[in-house]
């Protein structure tokens, strides 16, 4: 089968969930199919400024198709953004809105309308760029939507209401995503795979150092991904004073790229960003992993803690991850102010939650059980 | 849920001719009203009947003018058979040069850009019409869309797709293989196709056999007194005579008919048939003897002189439905069609009322045929009759439209 896949930016040095998951799926792909990728020559995401070389180029078995983003984004998008997000405003404001985002590559486009029916099926990523947005409705016969959607404010605006009633089969990460949508735009008749994703075994670590350092202050906290507000790091901070001054004792470990300030306290320690074999020595080596943002769409952190039997702790103001800790029996959902009994309660029951996450991850993050899921959803759109 | 339920009725009681009776419906066409037209004809008489049954509004454009889109009428609210109908005003003519936008769209090498060019410069451009939409589109509980091909559903339907109904009144042509027409045929709830014959060729183009269909078509309403004496006697028409009825132009196929009439009458002159055409002229007609151009007719003329014919002639390959070829079925007269137009030919076969032509030579023969023998004509008109009293009828179009908005409703509720 020939199979393409969209998405805004590609390769190995991108950062970004949606992005890491296309590039799996188009390599699991590859081991039985013909698998091309479409997006962009942009590496980063805000300015989408040209990186890599236009034109075609191979990533292992995946033929990757690279198209020229014209123009970088705006400076004043935020403000056209604060606009159709938050102001009164018109149908053309949100039109217009969507281009402005970028990135805007026509040559993508394009191609999809000229050599869209080449392919068995179109794989889209990411309901929210422009790629995706503009080009699913030339081929929505043979489209798959691998949405990544959350519930935000650009979901209501006016190049999605379509969107979501075109492809042939929707691809979701979690069963909240697709419960979101679903409710969203009534489109429950359009079949739906709920894909969730395969790990690799975890690498080769030593979690002793780490225990060694911190376990004589107490229990070892852990927060693992981007540190900043966005993530809602500054409320863990705040619980976490307050669980300590509440007589708790233990170390609160962040570790990745700082995005705001941190308070300069001896039990609450930024180490910036980790080596891949650091990240899982930590997960290891930590009694809970803690994830307080409002906004993930798969929660992958919690998936890697469970494949090393740590337990995690989730803001239960995300349907996403506590539904994934819900499912796993693999931790707790804690409420702002419930944050120190959630806490004491994980660590009360470490080793049985640990290792009710690693079964769960085992059963549904094998490859052979991936594979069967994606396999499911091309087969709803092959034509 | 219950919540938006409330704010729906307080708007509809706000809504000018808006009552409570049942679910609101808006119905966007491109013209409305006292309009030439199929598609236009075929949405006033679907308003009609539905209009028991829906708190029912139009949303349409200030112009009657489907070449120029000048507008000749008010922008605002108007009514028609008492029907609230929002007419939004066209903010610029079709272009001068639309054939050249046409050329580009449709060539091989075209672009994105050519093809939504193409759909401005079409038109009726009334943009005001998409910001209604944008804005109050989901008040109301469906919103049924007349005709693919214009500006008011190509870019309307996209803004409230889980509420649309389309009538996509489809035939082969250039445009319906533009990519802009793909979002069109997948994003709406429902899909109300007017044959058999049209959803074939939708579903080969488009692939979009998931969206929920039904051939729903039209019902016929047929007079009980038609005499075609009293036509003869008005119009001075003697003689056997083939009719046509419609707007007279290139593309519906006028000058072949004019072609194969007079090499017919030229090659043949002991028959004495002449054409009588029922409609306004968009070319010249030839004034050639034998053939008879009325003009526009009222109902009764149209029916008497429909009851009179030898056969009725529908030359144009472009319909996804024509109306007056069921009328004269309707009517008990069998009819000549192009061979090259899927739907009458396919329909014409269907019913068993209608004979199709490939060739000059095969128009001749078919009408020689008709002429030197009534009883042909007659038993092909029953045969057509049966068929308009089996499947385009009133109360069959009306349930089907039923059921495919109450579907529409049910999965917004669920």
């Amino acid at each position: 089968m020939r199979i393409l896949i969209v998405v805004q930016r590609y390769g190995a040095e991108v950062v970004g969930g949606s992005e890491s998951h296309a590039r799996v799926v188009a390599h699991r792909l590859a081991m039985v199919n013909e698998v091309e990728v479409a997006t962009t020559n942009a590496l980063d995401y805000w300015s989408w400024a040209p990186h890599f070389a236009v034109g075609e180029s191979m990533d292992g078995p995946v033929r990757v198709r690279r198209f020229a983003v014209t123009g970088v984004r705006s400076p004043t998008f935020k403000d056209a953004e604060r606009h159709v997000l938050f102001e009164r405003h018109t149908r053309s404001d949100e039109e217009a809105w969507l281009a402005m985002q970028g990135p805007h590559t026509p040559g993508l486009l394009e191609f999809l309308r000229r050599e869209g029916k080449s392919y068995n099926a179109i794989l889209f990523y990411t309901y929210i760029y422009e790629p995706t947005a503009a080009g699913l409705p030339l081929v929505p016969e043979r489209a798959a939507l691998i949405s990544t959607a959350h519930d935000e404010e650009p979901l209501r605006l006016v190049p999605y209401r379509a969107l979501f009633q075109l492809p042939r089969a929707f691809g979701f990460l979690t069963p909240e995503e697709r419960d979101l949508v679903h409710a969203r735009f009534r489109n429950e008749h359009i079949p739906s795979e709920v894909l969730g994703i395969g790990l690799e075994p975890p690498p080769w670590r030593d979690p002793e150092p780490f225990r060694e350092h911190y376990a004589p202050r107490g229990p070892l906290v852990l927060y693992l991904g981007q540190v900043s507000e966005g993530k809602a790091v500054d409320e863990l901070i705040a619980d976490w004073i307050a669980h300590r001054e509440g007589g708790g004792a233990g170390s609160l470990v962040l570790a990745g790229t700082a995005r705001m300030a941190i308070p300069e306290r001896d039990d609450i320690v930024s180490l910036g960003r980790v080596s891949d074999e650091d990240k899982y020595a930590l997960l290891e080596a930590a009694d809970v992993l803690v994830l307080p943002s409002h906004l993930e769409s798969l929660g992958i952190v919690l998936l890697e803690a469970w494949q090393v039997g740590t337990p995690c702790l989730v803001s239960a103001k995300n349907k996403v991850t506590s539904g994934q800790v819900a499912r796993a029996a693999g931790g707790a959902s804690y409420d702002r102010g419930g944050f120190a009994n959630a806490l004491a309660a994980v660590l009360a029951e470490r080793e049985r939650l640990g290792e009710s996450g690693r079964v769960y991850v085992e059963a549904e993050c094998a490859w052979p059980a991936f594979d069967t899921r994606l396999e499911q959803l091309v087969d709803l759109v092959a034509t | 849920m219950r919540l938006a339920r409330v704010r729906h009725a307080a708007r509809a009681a706000r809504r000018p001719g808006g009552d409570l009776s049942g679910p609101s419906l808006l119905v966007v066409v491109q013209r409305y009203g006292d309009v030439p037209g199929g598609a236009e004809a075929h949405a006033r008489s679907v308003v009609q009947r539905l209009r028991p049954h829906f708190a029912i509004e139009v949303a349409t454009t200030n112009s009657t003018d489907y070449l120029t889109w000048k507008s000749d009428l008010t922008a605002g609210l108007d009514k028609v058979d008492g029907v609230t109908v929002r007419r939004f005003p066209v903010e610029r003519p079709r272009a001068w040069n639309f054939k050249l936008y046409e050329r580009r769209a449709f060539r091989g090498g075209h672009t994105l850009d050519d093809e939504r060019a193409f759909i401005d410069a079409q038109g009726p451009y009334a943009p005001e019409l998409l910001d209604f939409l944008y804005r109050r589109g989901r008040d109301y509980d469906h919103v049924l869309f007349f005709t693919y091909i214009y500006y008011p559903t190509v870019l309307g339907l996209p803004l409230v797709p889980e509420r649309a109904v389309l009538v996509p009144t489809a035939h082969e042509e250039s445009a319906i293989g533009l990519a802009a027409y793909k979002p069109v045929f997948h994003a709406p709830r429902a899909i109300a196709y007017n044959t058999e014959e049209e959803r074939r060729m939708v579903w080969r183009r488009f692939r979009n056999e998931r969206v929920s269909n039904e051939i729903v078509g039209v019902g016929i309403d047929v007079p009980a007194e038609r005499n075609a004496a009293r036509f003869r006697e008005k119009h001075g028409i003697t003689g056997p005579y083939l009719l046509y009825v419609g707007r007279i132009g290139v593309s519906k196929g006028s000058r072949e008919l004019f072609a194969n009439y007079e090499r017919w009458r030229a090659s043949d002159p002991a028959h004495d048939v002449s054409l009588v055409l029922v409609g306004d002229a968009e070319i010249a007609v030839p004034k050639k003897s034998g053939i008879v151009h009325l003009g526009r007719l009222d109902e009764r003329d149209k029916w008497d002189a429909l009851a009179g014919c030898a056969a009725f002639v529908m030359p144009s390959l472009l319909e996804s439905l024509s109306l007056v070829t069921l009328e004269a079925w309707a009517a008990g007269r069998p009819v000549i069609v192009d061979g090259r137009s899927p739907v009458l030919a396919g329909m014409a076969r269907r019913a068993g009322a209608g004979l199709a032509y490939r060739t000059s030579a095969e128009f001749a023969e078919i009408c020689e045929l008709l002429t030197d023998d009534p009883g042909l004509g007659d038993r092909l008109g029953r045969s057509g009759a049966d068929f308009v009293a089996r499947t385009y009828t009133w109360p069959r179009v009306v349930e089907t439209y039923l059921d495919l908005f109450a579907e529409v409703r049910a999965r917004l509720a669920a």
